[in-house]
Formats: C-alpha cells, sequence, structure tokens
C-alpha cells in the first residue's frame, strides 16, 4: 500500500504540473482526470475507499465530463496554442512560482511543527460511516450544501433557458 | 528448498490464474457475442447470417479478427494522435475493468470488495471519456457530433443508474456484489426492485450504446458517430469493447436483480442434477441468465428503432429518474419500517 | 387524332384571351391536346401571376419549366420564330378535381428567345418570385441550354459540376457522344481542384456563419452518407442540432438522359427511360410509349392496356416497399427491411416470370408489349397476392403502430396542400396532405377508370402520413393486380398499326412491301410525324411525365422527363428549417426519391 500510496502520489504531482504547462486545452484536461484518478488512488491508500469512489464518480465521470465536453464544442485550434504557449513564457511563471512557495512553505511550517501528521490508513472508512457523520453532527452543512445546488440549479435553467 | 511457497503466496498465484481464466473467458464470450449477434439477428430477419468459415459459421470471428489485425493501421492525418490512439484503448480496457466486480459462483470472481457497486459507477463514468476523447480526436464533424451526444446521454443515464441500483444496495446493505447475491436467497430483487429494475434497464443499454441507445454510432445519422474514422484494430477495439460491456452489464443484471448464481425456481431442490449443479458449478446458473441478457440485447436491436435524440433525454429525466427516486424512497420506507418492527 | 387538338379551344384559353386580349397569345396544336400558347417576354411574368394568383380555379402548381434549342428544328409547324423557347407547363389541381377525366388542369406557356451564340445568351425574366420552385428549373434550363434568367437569386449550375467547362449540353452544337470528346483523365491536380470547387462556401447561398452570440457548425450530409439514397448532398447549417437552414446539392447521378434521347431511336430509347426512376421498371417505360402512341395515333388494344396497367402496379409494390423498408430502417429499425426485400423477390419473381427480367424489363413497346403473357402467370400472380398481404399486416404492427416510429414520424416535417402545390409536390407526399389528387381517378389512363379501387389519404402531410399513403396504396395496388388477372381480356399484345413497334411480323413473308416497311422499322426505327406530345403518369414516387419533340425523324427532337423527385427534393429546405438532423434523415427517406429519378 505504501508503495502504491507513493506512485499515485508521483503522478498526481506530475499530471497537476502538465495541467499547468500543457498548452491544448483538452490535453491538459486530460492530465487534470489523470490527477485526480491519482488522488482518488491515494484515499484509496488511505482506507477511504468511499471517497475515492466518490471522487471518480463526481469529479472525473462527470464534472471533467462537462468540462472537456464544453471545451470541445469551443473548437479552439492551433492558434489558441500558439498563444498559450506565449502565455507560459518564463518571465509569466515566477509570480505565480513564487506565490505558491509562500503558500507551501506556509502549510510545511503550520503543519509540520505541531505534529499534525499521522500514520494513515489506520482505518477503513466505511460508506456507512460517512453516511452517519454527515447526517449526524454535519447535517446543517448538508442541508445548506443543498440549498446552494439547488440556488445553482435554478440559476442554471435560468440562464439556460430560451426566450422565445 | 520450498520454503518461498507460503500459503499467501499460493494463494496470489491462484487468484491471478483465475483472473486471467476470467478474462480470457470474458474476451472470448465477448468475441463470440459478435457470431452470436450476427446469427441471432439473421435468424430474426429472415436470413442466414455468416455460416460458412468453420461448423455453424463459428470461425467468422477467428476470420475477421486476422483480418482486423492484418489491416492498415491507418491514422487521419488531421486527427489529434495521442487522444486518437487512446480513446480505443480505454473503452476496452475500462470495459474489461468493470467485469472483475462480477462475481460469477460463491468462489469465482476477480475482486471481492466492499466497494465493488461503487467502483462499478465510476468505471461506467469514466467509459464516456473513450466515445468523447475519440469522437474530438477525430477531428471531423460526424465524430464530434457522435461524440456530444454521447456525452450528454451518457451523463443523463448515470445519474439515475446509480439512484436505481441504490434500491438494492439498500436492501443488501452492501455494496458488496457478493452480499447483493447471498441477500437475494429466495427473492430474487427483480421483483422487491421492479421500478429500480426498470429505470436500470435503458440505463445500461445506455452505458454501451446499444439500440436504441445507439445515437451516438446512429449509422443513418451520424454515419459511423464517434468511431468514423477509426480503422483497423482501433476500430476493432472499439468494436469488442461494446460486446464486452453487453457481457459484463448483462452479467452485473444478473447479480444485482436475478440472484447470480442462485438456481432459478425450485431447480435446486430437483434431486441430483439440481442439487449437483447449484453445489459443484453453480456457473451454470449464471451463465445461462447472462446469455439470456445477451440474447435480449440483440432481440431489442432487432425489434426496436431509434427515437430522437431528445426523446431519448426527456425520457431520462422524466421517465427514469422520477422511478428511481421514486423505488429509492419506497425501499428506504420500508427498510426503515422493518428495522423498526 | 394525330393532331390531337380539341375541336372547341379550351376554356383557360378563353379566359386567358378574355383577360389579355387574342393578341397577347399564339395558340399552338400539340398531339397531346395540351392547350399550348406562345406568349411575348414581356408579358410573361404578368401573366404567370394572374394565373397563379386571380384566376378562377388557379394553376398554383409550376409543373414543369424547360427549355428547347429551336435552332435546327425543321418542322416548326407555325410557331413564332425562335432560336431557344422556354416551356412553363401548370397545373391546376382545382380544375382537374372541378372536370375530372378532361385534362382540364393543364396549361402549357412558351416563351420565344433570340440569340443563341455563347457570348451572346438568351434572356428572360425569371419567375422566380412568382413560383417559388421555378428556382432549381431555371438553373436547370441555365445549365443545360444557356439560357439566362434574370432576377434569379441564385443562377448557378445545378446538375453539371460548378467547374464544368464544357458549355451547356442540351444545346444542339453540344456533342451528344463521348466518343466526339478527348479521353476523360482525372488527374491528381484535377481531382484537387474538382474537390476545391464542390468545398460549400455559406456566403454564396447568402447565409450567415454565424451570429454575434455563436458560430454555425455547417455540415456536409453527403454525396455519400447512410441515410443519403444514392449520390446526394445536403448541407446543413447547424445551431447545435437544429438544421438552421441547408442547401441540397444535385447532380452527381446525371447522365444526360434527356441529350441521349437525342441520339437514340424512339425505340431504342425505351430502355434507357427504365433507369431513370431505377425502382420503377416498366412504370417509367408507360409516359414515354404513352405519349408516342398519342403522336403516332395508336390506339393500343385492351389486353395491352391490361397487362400494363398489372405491370406498372406490381412495380409501384416493390417501390413502395423499397420505401418502407428503408423508411424504417432510417429511423433506426433494422429488421423491416429484410422482410420487405423477401416481399421484393416475390414480386421480382413472378415480373421475371412475364418480363424476363427483374429491375429493369423494358418491356412495354410503341403500341403494346414485349412479349403475350406466359402460359400460368396467373399462378404466378396468384401465389403473390396471397402472400403479401398478411405480411403488410404485421409490418403494420411492427413498423405503424410502433410508438417509438411514432415519436419520430408524427407531426415531423409536416407540409400541407398549399405548400405542397407551391413546390410542385406531386404523388404520395401530395395526397398525405389531403388533396385527393391521382391521375389514375383524376385522368384515368390505360383503362384505370374500370378498375375498382381507392386511393389512400392522410391529413397532416407529415412522415407519417406519408408512410400509411405508401403503405395503403400497396394494399390498393394489390386490388389492381387482383382484378387485372381476374378480367385479363384476351387479343393481341400489340396494336395492329404501322407504327407499332417492331411492327407485327405476320405478314411479312406474305409480301414484299411489307418486309420493306419491316425491315426498315426495325434497322432505323419508327419515324415518328413531327409534332409534340407529352403524356403523364401517376409514377411510383409522383406525377412522371414525358414531354416529346418530333421532327420527323427516327429520333427525339427533344425528350424532356419531368420527374417527381426533382420537385420533392427542391422543397427540403423550406420543410425541414428548425428541425433537428435525425428530422431530416426521416424526412429525407419520407420523401421517397432515387437520384436517378431527379438528375436524370
Amino acid at each position: 500500500m505504501d508503495l502504491t500510496f507513493y506512485i499515485a502520489a508521483t503522478i498526481a504531482l506530475f499530471a497537476t504540473i502538465m495541467v499547468v504547462i500543457n498548452t491544448n486545452p483538452v490535453h491538459a484536461l486530460l492530465y487534470l482526470v489523470l490527477s485526480l484518478l491519482s488522488v482518488a488512488t491515494v484515499f484509496f491508500t488511505l482506507g477511504a475507499h468511499f471517497a475515492a469512489a466518490l471522487e471518480v464518480i463526481v469529479y472525473a465521470g462527470a464534472i471533467m465530463v462537462l468540462f472537456v465536453f464544453v471545451v470541445m464544442m469551443l473548437n479552439l485550434g492551433a492558434k489558441t496554442e500558439d498563444q498559450e504557449r506565449r502565455w507560459l513564457s518564463a518571465p509569466a511563471m515566477v509570480l505565480p512560482a513564487a506565490l505558491s512557495a509562500v503558500l507551501l512553505w506556509q502549510l510545511g511550517t503550520q503543519l509540520w511543527p505541531r505534529g499534525y501528521i499521522t500514520a494513515a490508513g489506520l482505518q477503513e472508512v466505511t460508506p456507512k460511516m460517512v453516511g452517519i457523520a454527515l447526517y449526524g453532527p454535519y447535517l446543517l452543512a448538508v442541508e445548506l450544501a443543498s440549498m446552494l445546488l439547488l440556488a445553482g440549479l435554478v440559476a442554471a435553467y435560468h440562464l439556460g433557458r430560451h426566450d422565445d | 528448498m520450498f520454503s518461498w511457497i507460503t500459503p499467501d503466496l499460493i494463494a496470489i498465484v491462484w487468484g491471478m490464474v483465475k483472473a486471467i481464466i476470467i478474462l480470457l473467458g470474458m474476451v472470448l464470450t465477448a468475441a463470440y457475442m459478435i457470431w452470436l449477434e450476427r446469427r441471432l439477428l439473421a435468424l430474426w430477419q429472415d436470413r442466414y447470417g455468416p455460416n460458412r468459415v468453420g461448423p455453424l459459421g463459428l470461425g467468422q470471428v477467428i476470420a475477421d479478427m486476422i483480418k482486423i489485425f492484418f489491416k492498415e493501421d491507418w491514422m487521419p492525418p488531421f486527427a489529434d494522435k495521442f487522444t486518437f490512439v487512446l480513446a480505443p484503448f480505454l473503452a476496452m480496457s475500462l470495459m474489461m475493468l468493470a467485469f472483475v466486480f462480477i462475481p460469477m459462483t460463491p468462489n469465482w470472481g476477480v475482486s471481492n470488495t466492499n466497494m465493488a457497486l461503487l467502483f462499478f459507477l465510476a468505471i461506467a463514468g469514466l467509459a464516456v471519456y473513450a466515445v468523447m476523447l475519440g469522437g474530438w480526436a477525430s477531428n471531423s464533424k460526424y465524430s464530434l457530433l457522435g461524440g456530444l451526444r454521447s456525452t450528454a446521454q451518457t451523463i443523463s443515464y448515470e445519474v439515475f443508474m446509480g439512484l436505481a441500483l441504490m434500491g438494492v444496495v439498500i436492501q443488501a446493505g452492501s455494496f458488496n456484489l457478493r452480499d447483493i447475491v447471498a441477500a437475494q436467497d429466495g427473492l430474487w430483487n427483480v421483483f422487491p426492485q421492479i421500478l429500480g429494475f426498470i429505470a436500470w434497464v435503458p440505463a445500461a443499454l445506455a452505458v454501451v450504446h446499444r439500440t436504441p441507445f445507439d445515437l451516438p454510432e446512429a449509422e443513418s445519422e451520424l454515419v459511423q458517430g464517434y468511431h468514423t474514422e477509426y480503422s483497423g484494430m482501433k476500430f476493432g477495439m472499439f468494436m469488442v469493447s461494446e460486446y464486452v460491456g453487453i457481457v459484463m452489464v448483462s452479467g452485473l443484471t444478473v447479480t444485482l436483480f436475478f440472484g447470480g448464481w442462485d438456481a432459478p425456481l425450485w431447480f435446486d431442490r430437483i434431486p441430483g442434477i439440481g442439487a449437483f449443479l447449484g453445489e459443484q458449478i453453480p456457473f451454470v446458473w449464471f451463465a445461462a441468465k447472462t446469455f439470456i441478457f445477451m440474447a435480449g440485447y440483440i432481440l431489442v436491436r432487432a425489434a426496436l428503432p431509434r427515437p430522437r435524440y431528445d426523446q431519448i433525454m426527456s425520457a431520462a429525466w422524466l421517465w427514469c429518474l422520477p422511478i428511481a427516486l421514486i423505488n429509492l424512497l419506497i425501499t428506504g420506507a420500508v427498510v426503515l419500517w422493518r428495522a423498526g418492527a | 387524332m394525330a393532331d390531337g387538338t380539341p375541336s372547341t379551344v379550351p376554356e383557360i384559353v378563353r379566359e386567358l384571351n378574355a383577360r389579355f386580349g387574342d393578341a397577347a397569345f399564339t395558340l399552338q396544336r400539340t398531339a397531346d391536346g395540351m392547350p399550348t400558347l406562345w406568349v411575348a417576354v414581356e408579358r410573361l411574368q404578368e401573366v404567370l401571376r394572374w394565373l397563379k394568383n386571380e384566376a378562377p380555379k388557379p394553376y398554383k402548381m409550376l409543373y414543369d419549366l424547360t427549355a428547347i434549342d429551336e435552332r435546327l428544328r425543321k418542322n416548326r409547324l407555325g410557331q413564332p420564330a425562335a432560336d431557344f423557347s422556354v416551356v412553363y407547363q401548370l397545373l391546376s389541381v382545382e380544375r382537374d378535381l372541378a372536370a375530372p377525366r378532361t385534362a382540364a388542369g393543364d396549361l402549357r406557356l412558351k416563351v420565344a428567345l433570340q440569340g443563341g451564340t455563347t457570348d451572346n445568351f438568351p434572356h428572360l425574366p425569371s419567375v422566380t418570385s412568382i413560383y417559388p420552385n421555378a428556382n432549381w428549373y431555371e438553373r436547370e434550363v441555365w445549365d443545360l441550354f444557356g439560357i439566362v434568367f434574370d432576377g434569379h437569386p441564385n443562377l448557378r449550375r445545378i446538375l453539371l459540376p460548378p467547374s464544368w467547362k464544357g458549355g451547356h449540353p442540351l444545346r444542339k452544337e453540344h456533342a451528344a457522344r463521348a466518343t466526339e470528346f478527348d479521353p476523360y483523365q482525372l488527374t491528381a491536380l484535377r481531382q484537387d481542384m474538382e474537390q476545391e470547387a464542390l468545398r460549400f462556401n455559406p456566403e454564396e447561398w447568402g447565409m450567415k456563419r454565424g451570429t454575434e452570440e455563436h458560430d454555425f457548425m455547417f455540415l456536409n450530409l453527403g454525396p455519400n452518407h447512410p441515410a443519403a439514397h444514392g449520390a446526394f448532398r445536403v448541407v446543413l447549417q447547424l445551431d447545435g442540432e437544429e438544421i438552421v437552414d441547408c442547401v441540397p446539392d444535385i447532380g452527381y447521378h446525371h447522365r444526360g438522359a434527356e441529350k441521349m434521347g437525342e441520339r437514340q431511336s424512339w425505340h431504342s430509347y425505351i430502355p434507357y427511360t427504365d433507369r431513370i426512376d431505377y425502382l420503377g421498371g416498366v412504370m417509367n417505360n408507360l409516359p414515354y410509349v404513352m405519349a408516342l402512341e398519342k403522336l403516332a395515333g395508336i390506339q393500343v388494344p385492351e389486353r395491352v392496356q391490361c397487362i400494363r396497367v398489372m405491370m406498372t402496379e406490381f412495380f409501384r409494390i416493390t417501390s413502395h416497399l423499397l420505401f418502407y423498408g428503408t423508411m424504417a430502417q432510417d429511423v433506426g429499425a433494422m429488421s423491416p427491411v429484410f422482410y420487405m426485400f423477401v416481399d421484393r423477390q416475390k414480386a421480382y419473381d413472378v415480373i421475371e416470370a412475364i418480363t424476363g427480367f427483374r429491375m429493369h424489363p423494358a418491356w412495354f413497346r410503341i403500341g403494346g408489349v414485349a412479349h403475350d403473357l406466359p402460359k400460368g402467370w396467373e399462378q404466378k400472380v396468384q401465389e403473390f397476392l396471397d402472400w403479401m398481404p398478411k405480411r403488410l399486416d404485421g409490418y403494420r404492427k411492427a413498423c405503424l403502430e410502433n410508438s417509438i416510429v411514432k415519436a419520430r414520424c408524427v407531426d415531423v416535417a409536416a407540409y400541407n396542400t398549399a405548400e405542397a402545390l407551391e413546390w410542385g409536390v406531386t404523388g404520395p407526399g401530395l395526397r398525405a396532405t389531403g388533396c385527393d389528387y391521382d391521375l389514375r381517378k383524376v385522368r384515368p389512363y390505360c383503362g384505370y377508370e374500370n378498375y375498382d379501387f381507392e386511393v389512400p389519404l392522410g391529413h397532416k402531410g407529415d412522415i407519417y402520413d406519408r408512410i400509411v399513403v405508401r403503405e395503403e396504396e400497396i394494399r390498393q395496388s394489390l386490388r389492381i393486380i387482383e382484378q387485372c388477372m381476374k378480367n385479363m381480356p384476351s387479343g393481341p399484345y400489340k396494336a395492329d398499326h404501322a407504327l407499332t413497334t417492331p411492327p407485327p411480323k405476320d405478314r411479312t413473308l406474305n409480301d414484299i412491301e411489307t418486309l420493306i416497311t419491316h425491315f426498315l422499322q426495325v434497322s432505323w426505327g419508327p419515324i415518328m410525324p413531327a409534332g409534340e406530345t407529352s403524356f403523364m403518369v401517376e409514377a411510383t414516387k409522383g406525377i412522371n411525365s414525358y414531354y416529346l419533340v418530333a421532327d420527323g425523324g427516327t429520333a427525339s427532337y427533344r425528350t424532356r422527363i419531368r420527374t417527381p423527385s426533382f420537385a420533392h427534393l427542391q422543397q427540403i429546405p423550406s420543410v425541414i428549417r428548425g428541425q433537428m438532423v435525425p428530422d431530416l434523415i426521416a424526412y429525407i427517406a419520407s420523401i421517397d426519391f432515387v437520384m436517378a429519378d431527379v438528375d436524370r
């Protein structure tokens, strides 16, 4: 399991970097899918099987499909690739890289000395446990999220409606 | 000298051997599914079908395979090379991967995981990429339209496919397919879960793009839809993946709704042969039931016309989704009521 | 009679003279008895507009529009001087229905044009603003004759490729045989050029590439497409899967059948007619030989009429069965077409037993048919009559009553009677709108008035009605065939007339004069009297007619084939706008066309 974790984590890192630096939008999105899949594997190795499955079903299987769908419809050609390539020049990378470094450092200093890092995969999280947690202590959050989603649904319907 | 042979190792090797046997069996079944489809369609359509190569035309599959292997592996110059190659591989491997979770007998089956059904849904969700990428990478308008149709169709049908199956999960109290089969001992799920089954059938057809849900490749409209530009082995993989899909989905239907390896009716109570089959080779029942569904897929193709794309979509949202939700509601209520009582 | 002129002046001629004055028109006598008037080019639009909109029982349909190259014609029979004439044939369904069996709905107008050299094209005003379906006809006349229609929205070649450099083929100076040209060569360069010439350019058709919000997708459907029913191309302007507009493009199946008519003898042209509507078989021979019989004044024996009716109805059945099966296939039903092909083979077995051929028998002759019926033909026909009805009942269950078929076809691609007439739609496509117009009833020919059959009608004019009408027509055809079989008159299978081809041979061995005539007629072909003739029949796909100009020779001076499918394809954009791609596929299937019938 350890080995799987490290392989999956490496792929996730690699794929995520490729998402940023790839100039072809569809290829970049495919790397993003790959990244999500490897993160799902990471979840799996940590014992969160349910989260892993949901990650694949919801993110890779539904949300990213819509992303790719839209990008496919946009019919972006070689012109966009050139534009991407110009935008991805080294000087343009400096600031975001610096910002990311700061974030990483902040995360590290916050987590490391306080000993939040614990051994993973100690316990398998079953769907039942997830369900009980969601509809127990986190019920309010679930309800809020569902209201938000409903609002999103109504708004999307309104925007997508043809006015004729 | 053989001290490195531990029981663990033997178990692992035996598991691998089993997996390989199942893989080969499934691919062969899928390949012969092509023959079966052509013969059955011919039977229902007043003609012969392939009957020249080998006895009953059984060699036709081999001949076709040889042909398709040796065909020029042509790639359209305007295609997006990487994705174009990736798509058929995805199609084939995902459909085969989904087979991993299906238990064929109490002891046979590649994987026995508690998340089996969820993983199946995950794989069904990923399978759409094959069609989508195939459609996009071909860089042809017909392919693109096929890819778009497929995406919209699959996403819509996935929504209630998951919901339709949740009734089964609630009843068995587990995502594990073996538990689900075990829970059907006595009464198959198709009876209590009839609404779930009604919603599942179109969704299953939609997953493998079979008539009347073959809109992504509707040949009278989109030529060949997403695989218009494919030929040779890459096309072959798309085609075989469809048949692997049929085998897989038929197997899953049997597992979820028709008691898996459980003998139908009172067959296992027949002295001698019934008991022998039930205890020694229950695979027979699984195979027989799966075969009926596979033939059912072919019959549907022979019998039904193809609705329009928007009619398919509205059927999904206006009929199947409410049915699946009602089923979920009723199942949940009954389970809670029983638990309370 | 040979000149066929009616003894009284037709009603419409009196009306026209009353409205525009006697001087406006010159009446021409034709062998088919159709009122034929020459009108000055300046008054053409005015007259047509009156005929379509203001005349009592108006002429709503422009049935045909064509031209004749008059420059080499010897026997003009007192017609106004002209280098070219453009012919407008109008049809008034109202007049026909008001006075059945008199062909009162026909009217032919001709316009004389001068000037024939290629740098001096004849001009006349376009009538597309009056009759929208004049659009394709005028393009065809421009394409084949080089006559310019001023004010035409898009006067470009239609049957020949846009890159065509060979001039206008139906002009008399254009060669009629391939041997008169250099051998055709398709080099890689030329292939690229031809392909480039076919690239669709939306601006040429007044289409936009997109709106401010989004781009349209232009989808090239055909000329090779599983649902295009032949080499037919439609370019679709799509918004998603919705068709904003479309441009049908024809001509990929053009073989110059009309030009061939000018170099084949009257007799040897019969096999060419078979291949116009290649599913119609002898149905195609019928209008051709009937037109010639009118010209020659041949009265065919009753047996011939009955045989002709029987055989054409057989071909109506095979053609409709093919339509039925492919229609089902185009909405995704895979199986029916296989069953129907079995039925078609059964029908072809009968046809083969009688004619010796299956699809293209070329079996009708001027003044008769090729052979008498073989011994035992009744049994074969009876077998088919026993076989077919129960199969049709099965198809009704499997196709017509299938809810998915209904969902695909009901209220899809509908048009009403007025639109149908506007676009020159005839046949089942017209009757599906509820218009009770079947030539077999309205103008019975071949003794159709003696048969007991009904004309099935629809009421919505949608795809479903078109299927139902054709399905019912198969049953009616079976009834007609049964009546033919039971009441087949005895008698000769050829008319006893000098121009019957090949002529009866009985007396040739008795006297030398008959032998010489027979020999000449068989080797050179018959010489038809000079004149103009035409005949319309209710063919499988609509009204098919031949308009023949004879100049006193062994070959036609001008052969005009008016086919129903040409008009039906032109209608496509007006019907399908705003609907979806699968609707278009179902609609195309419901038109029931073959490209050979469109392109000729």
